[in-house]
């Protein structure tokens, strides 16, 4: 169990060291196999580990910062949680990896890239399996910073470079939460093991406990992209796409959520936390959908859908659900990082056009993808039976269950969000797939989304010069995700079909994270009516508005956005918001200093002072002769003066 | 002890005022400036091994030996620095050179 467990972790990290040190040297394809051949090595050791485990397991593999009472070994914690979460990381992100070979083909940076591709896995590794905080918390800057160079990744556009900064910016306010709860928890709880602190929290004042519950949301609201900290998320679309749907929709933006499910033993026993992460999880859900309703940029539209899809996940947390919150998180890498692969291969075949309502009729030219996507869609959209109704289904059953009239409100949230994403995705999939397909101008400046710079012009090489084997590689890596996505649902069926596997391997969680049942059958399946409804009404309502020839229609109606749409596509102005809040204040504060306090008060100052010394330096050396033999012999008269005091003193 | 210290001593002077003579006579030649330089510092190597010996520790022959290291340095930097004067004024005259004065 060690020797796997330890393969996990240094296989990515090999191919990252190899890759920086020696990458220029070697030959493209061998950087290519080594990238992706440690990231299924990693898998194929998790299957094995997998297949070898029996009971939550605490592995000490070195030690790292040990000074009198602290102690934060390098140790993993191997437990149900963990164990799905690397199993669904290492399969996503080795599919991944091989998509981008074909993806990235033309781009010259590819050392770079997959060096910080096989990093990221490394600290998301580190991140799920850590047993303690500060090895925990290394994973999480370390995914951090992967996914800023890997957002700037094309950083000779200063737009993807800002993008970058910006991602780094706004998620660092919640890692400082983040940071000053692990050191809280260390004076409290005199530990740092997450084992540990999980089962002392119950004896713990409560006031502490929930204000460490909340810094930790902080934390995770940076990570995961919840409001209030969501901006970067639709920004760091400036990356390349399969690190979009790598970092920024399957595996890192799920890594706040996996936070609060780890350290669940320890905020669950606060309720007014656990009311706090439901809350934020129902506004974002509500926020992302609203958004992507109005996007009109391809990649934008999943960024928001994603904010929306993870707030779902905060829900189910918030309502004590880990079970259904993890089963969500599953099947939403699988399907987002499917929708987003998919749009990777539109947008190559498009030319770099990422404008849905440019698009069109991609459906007779790219037949696979467009089964694939839908697949995707479908899940997103929840259509009964995909993997996505079901895991859906389960967070919104245990919103109901808590039955409070605010998880009432927030049930209602849910079931409108809902229907607000199956609007969205079948908007998307009409706009993309259907219609003639006449309108595909190959503009050199991509796509102008009104209202929105595009700020997602991306200078790779146009995918069809090689012909169309790159494209068939790249879909054929959307096939195994599609399955994935459409039967996810096995992975854990509701209770009136039986026990979930899901349910039934998460027993074994610590805590009062195992949710039963609770409710009967009944008020199960009446969800699932209700949510199968809404998204027939959301298909529907689509339908009628971009249906066969009225998608003209509604394209050109988008050509004038109303005041709406436009407060939505700019996802509901926070940027400007913070633009006005803290920016502008911080930038005059900085400039107050620059010009007034530096170069008027420091700088103004000691210029002066070296204008004085000079000036007095230049007084004094006139009265020198600068002859060096002068100097000499003053020098030997000096001494001969001092040898003639001491000989009268001795004397 | 052979050579009583009293000797030594004596010999150091002689050499220190040796060397003190070459740079006051030949002051307005840089290289002559440095070769006396040299000497004196030897001078001053000498009644460190001359103590050494007297008192039977090593430190004084420690720093003999940080002197000869530090006069390499000294030399290779000082007859970089005569080079590029010389360079600069076609003359390794001391006297040539007084930009220091205002």
């Amino acid at each position: 169990m060690k020797l796997y467990l330890t393969l996990i972790l240094l296989l990515p990290l090999l191919g990252s060291i190899v890759n920086v040190l020696f990458g220029r040297k070697l030959p493209r394809r061998v950087v290519e196999v080594l990238a992706c051949g440690m990231v299924w090595g990693a898998f194929a050791s998790t299957l094995l580990l997998f297949l070898e485990y029996r009971a939550p397991a605490r592995v000490e593999l070195l030690s790292w910062l040990a000074a009198f009472d602290l102690q934060a070994p390098v140790s993993l914690y191997l437990d149900p949680l963990s164990l799905v979460m690397v199993l669904m990381i290492t399969f996503v992100c080795g599919l991944i990896h091989i998509y981008s070979v074909a993806y990235m083909a033309g781009d010259e940076g590819y050392v770079r890239f997959f060096f910080l591709l096989n990093l990221f896995v490394f600290a998301m590794l580190l991140l799920v399996l850590a047993e303690n905080l500060p090895l925990l918390y290394l994973g999480w800057e370390g995914v951090g910073f992967c996914s800023y160079a890997l957002i700037g990744f094309w950083y000779r556009d200063e737009r993807n470079a800002t993008a970058g900064r910006k991602a780094f910016i706004v998620t660092r306010i919640g890692d400082v939460a983040f940071a000053i709860a692990v050191v809280w928890m260390f004076r409290m709880f005199g530990s740092l093991s997450i084992t540990e602190i999980n089962g002392m929290g119950v004896l713990m004042p409560a006031g502490a406990v929930t204000i460490i519950g909340l810094l930790l949301l902080a934390g995770a609201m940076g990570k995961s992209a919840q409001v209030p900290l969501m901006v970067w998320l639709p920004d760091a679309m400036a990356g390349p796409t399969p690190v979009s749907a790598l970092i920024h929709a399957a595996t890192m933006v799920t890594a706040g959520v996996y936070l609060l499910m780890r350290m669940f033993p320890l905020v669950g026993t606060s309720e007014t936390v656990l009311t706090a992460i439901a809350l934020t999880g129902g506004i974002t859900a509500f926020y992302g959908a609203t958004c992507a309703l109005a996007q009109s940029d391809l990649k934008r539209v999943l960024a928001y859908s994603t904010i929306s899809q993870i707030g779902y996940m905060m829900l189910g947390v918030g309502a004590g659900a880990v079970t259904a919150a993890t089963f969500h998180l599953l099947v939403h890498a699988f399907f987002k990082a499917l929708l987003f692969l998919g749009a990777g291969c539109v947008i190559a075949v498009m030319h770099h056009e990422q404008d849905i309502c440019r698009m069109g009729g991609l459906r007779s030219r790219m037949p696979l993808t467009f089964w694939t996507f839908l697949a995707g869609a479908a899940c997103l959209a929840g259509v009964p039976l995909t993997g996505g109704f079901f895991s859906k289904d389960a967070i919104m059953l245990a919103v109901l269950e808590k039955g409070t009239p605010l998880f009432y409100g927030l049930f209602l949230v849910g079931l409108l969000t809902a229907l607000l994403t199956a609007v969205y995705t079948f908007r998307m999939v009409y706009l993309v797939f259907g219609g003639s397909g006449s309108v595909s101008p190959p503009l050199t400046g991509g796509g102008e989304g009104e209202g929105v710079p595009s700020r997602f012009i991306t200078p790779t090489p146009t995918l069809p010069r090689q012909g169309g084997g790159r494209l068939r590689v790249m879909e054929a890596i959307l096939i195994p995700l599609a399955m994935f996505g459409l039967c996810g649902g096995v992975l854990n069926l509701p209770d009136y079909l039986g026990q979930g596997w899901l349910t039934g391997w998460f027993a074994a969680l610590p805590g009062p994270a195992a949710y039963g049942g609770r409710t009967p059958h009944g008020v199960d399946i009446i969800v699932q009516g209700v949510a199968t409804c809404v998204v027939i009404a959301g298909f529907l309502f689509v339908h009628a508005r971009y249906g066969g020839a009225r998608r003209e229609k509604a394209i050109e109606a988008a050509g004038a956005p109303s005041v709406v749409t436009l407060f939505f596509r700019a996802g509901w102005r926070f940027d400007d918001l913070y633009r006005l809040l803290f920016i502008r204040p911080y930038g005059l504060l900085a400039r107050f200093f620059w010009e007034r306090v530096d170069e008027g008060g420091i700088d103004d100052s000691f210029d002066r002072l070296a204008k004085l010394l000079g000036r007095a330096g230049q007084g004094l050396g006139s009265w020198t002769t600068g002859r060096v033999s002068v100097y000499l012999l003053s020098m030997a008269a000096g001494l001969a003066m001092i040898m003639g005091y001491l000989a009268w003193m001795v004397w | 002890m052979i050579v009583p210290l009293v000797h030594v001593l004596v010999l150091a002077a002689v050499l220190f005022i040796l060397g003190l003579v070459c740079v006051l006579v030949w002051r307005r030649n840089l290289i002559m400036i440095l070769i006396g330089i040299e000497i004196m510092l030897n001078a001053a190597m000498l009644v460190f091994v001359g103590g050494a010996a007297r008192w039977g520790t090593a430190d004084g022959q420690v720093f003999a030996l940080m002197i000869v290291a530090m006069t390499s340095a000294e030399v290779s930097l000082a007859l970089a620095l005569v080079v590029y004067l010389h360079r600069r004024k076609k003359t390794v005259n001391a006297d040539e050179f007084s930009e220091m004065k205002g």
